[in-house]
């Protein structure tokens, strides 16, 4: 994807002598024929954690209840009891008061289309096979976030769009349920 | 109460996709940084800061200062430290080297900024995963939030709500490319029209592929001295008149104040002129390194920086007045665009730049002419944070 031009290559490097023909230098090995051979892996496997999605479970996360939420079909976020703020991302201490003592609360499920573009190349790992995507920004009223557009080019949609939330079911590297929020154009 | 800061020098590796590694690239900037002040040698250096952001997945290696301390044969006597500030990482190291001699802690500060960005092979979706994960990796980088949809998106909006032009976005691509089609370590050395960059990739429209800044590797270093000291080894050097650095609190999606306006760059550009001294930036700046990572970042940050009035950017550059003779040369370096950029190299040779026209050491075709006073502003990440320092001509 970048517009990278090559430099000039390093011929001197592969004209370089064989150890045994360097002028006053005993060769030390036999050049490579009776090597011990160290084996690693020809291909690394994708840990979990490196792909995009969180595990979404209580062992690693204390905003699980947004995910459950989620699984649950509503999409949440927490509001704060103390002062009011409502929070997106979810959190566990109110950034505004500091108080523990927060609510989920259900976010709607319609918007607008705010803004958007297109991922058509250099896409993060694990989502180079998906381009090109739509991704944009929603206006739910109180809260924007960031979101893949589905079922939608480019060419065809613009700001101010009805758009609907969708819950995809992520199929990963983990055994356990993992979801996510997407959304659609309105029919 | 604080003491007079200068840059007394510094230098530049190459920059590009270059064969080399990351360890080779901190010698390169290092050896040019020394050869640029005779006088000083590594054995002066008291502070070292080191502007590098992702070398845990560019290069597989962490603890990175102290590595440039032994490659460049430095003994820090006093305060060592990388500074991770995303995009912004360079100019954040050259901030704290200047606090830290202006505070009466140090005399003598090394700053390199360094980033291997182009690994050998097909890890480029390695490389911009890491660059998604600049934003709130959990709700914005999992929507494939990387740098070009979402300065797409920036573009969309200033476009939508002030009615800038994509050919005004293309004059700022075209302006920038061209200035380092004449700079000798651009990564990007080809002059570039309006229509070339209408005709290249339309990778995240509106933007195309030369509204974007590269994918580079390269470094620069810089030696910044207390003004006493400064003066026993050069006759030149570029004060540091101003710093200003602002973070609304915010850095994902929904947090951040504006999607067309960047009141971040405002408070940062205010409180470094006002330590300047400058009331008014167009009549007094001579000289600017902006951040134009996309060419949409440079028209917004005319507005956010005070130059012109909010959705006027585009005209600014429409009417030439960030051209190398218009009312402040804006990137004359070739920028971020031009030269590509290196994360955490950016800033410090953005400050060299301005350094060289001051003294005079740039290619002719790209030299403002008699420079006093310039300026230097990175955003970083999802231009959550802005960065802006000033700078004037030191003659000692
Ligand atoms: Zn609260």
């Amino acid at each position: 994807m970048n517009e990278n031009q090559g430099d000039n290559a390093d011929d001197e490097r592969t004209e370089r002598a064989a150890p045994d023909q360097r002028a006053g230098v005993e060769p030390i090995t036999d050049g490579g024929t009776d090597r011990d051979v160290v084996e690693i892996p020809k291909t690394i496997e994708l840990p979990r954690l490196l792909d995009f999605y969180e595990l979404q479970n209580a062992e690693t996360t204390e905003i699980v209840e947004f995910y459950d939420n989620l699984r649950d079909g509503q999409l949440t976020t927490t509001e704060c009891r103390e002062c009011g703020e409502l929070h997106f991302p979810p959190r566990i201490v109110c950034p505004e008061c500091r108080s523990e003592d927060l609510e989920y609360v259900d976010l709607p499920h319609e918007g607008e289309l705010f803004a958007f573009s297109t991922v058509r190349a250099g896409a993060p790992m694990g989502m180079e096979d998906e381009v090109p995507f739509v991704t944009g920004i929603v206006d739910l009223g109180d809260v924007q976030l960031s979101g893949r557009i589905d079922d939608a080019e480019y060419d065809d949609l613009e700001i101010g769009d009805p758009v609907e939330l969708k819950i995809v079911e992520i199929d990963g590297p983990v055994d356990h349920e993992r979801v996510f929020y997407r959304f659609e154009p309105q029919e | 109460m604080t003491r007079n800061v200068g840059i007394v020098g510094g230098g530049h590796t190459k920059w590009g996709v270059r064969e080399a590694s990351y360890k080779d690239l901190i010698q390169e900037a290092g050896k040019a940084t020394f050869e640029d002040v005779p006088d000083v040698t590594p054995e002066d250096i008291e502070g070292l800061f080191v502007g590098s952001v992702q070398p845990e997945r560019f290069a597989f290696q962490t603890h990175v200062a102290p590595m440039v301390a032994e490659l460049l044969g430095v003994d820090v006597d006093s305060m060592i430290a990388r500074t991770e500030l995303a995009c912004a990482s360079g100019q954040a190291a050259l901030r704290y080297a200047w606090l830290a001699i202006a505070a009466g802690q140090i005399d003598t500060a090394l700053v390199l900024g360094v980033e291997k960005m182009n690994l050998p092979r097909e890890y480029t979706p390695e490389a911009q995963t890491s660059m998604a994960n600049v934003m709130d990796r959990e709700f914005d980088g999992v929507n494939g939030f990387n740098a070009p949809p979402y300065f797409a998106m920036i573009a969309q909006r200033h476009m939508h709500e002030y009615d800038t032009t994509r050919e005004q976005l293309a004059q700022v691509a075209a302006k920038n490319k061209t200035h380092a089609a004449n700079n000798a370590f651009a990564h990007f050395q080809k002059e570039v029209s309006v229509d070339d960059v209408y005709d290249s990739f339309e990778l995240s429209p509106p933007l195309c592929l030369y509204d974007c800044s590269g994918v580079t590797d390269g470094a620069a270093g810089l030696i910044l001295m207390s003004e006493e000291k400064a003066r026993e080894v050069t006759d030149e050097a570029a004060w540091i008149t101003g710093s200003g650095q602002t973070c609304l609190g915010s850095n994902s999606i929904n947090n951040l104040p504006s999607m067309s306006a960047w009141p971040q760059a405002t408070k940062a550009a205010e409180q470094a002129y006002e330590q300047a001294g400058i009331d008014d930036p167009v009549a007094e700046l001579d000289v600017a390194e902006v951040h134009d990572c996309f060419s949409i970042s440079e028209i917004v940050e005319y507005e956010d920086l005070g130059w012109v009035e909010k959705g006027e950017g585009g005209k600014f550059m429409e009417e030439g007045r960030s051209e190398l003779d218009g009312d402040i040369a804006v990137n004359p370096r070739g920028g971020l665009l031009g030269c590509g950029h290196p994360l955490g190299a950016t800033g410090v040779s953005q400050a060299l730049e301005v350094f060289n026209q001051f003294r005079g050491t740039v290619e002719p075709e790209r030299q403002v002419p008699d420079p006093e006073t310039g300026l230097i502003h990175n955003l970083s990440g999802s231009a959550s944070v802005h960065s802006v320092m000033t700078l004037a001509r030191g003659r000692l």
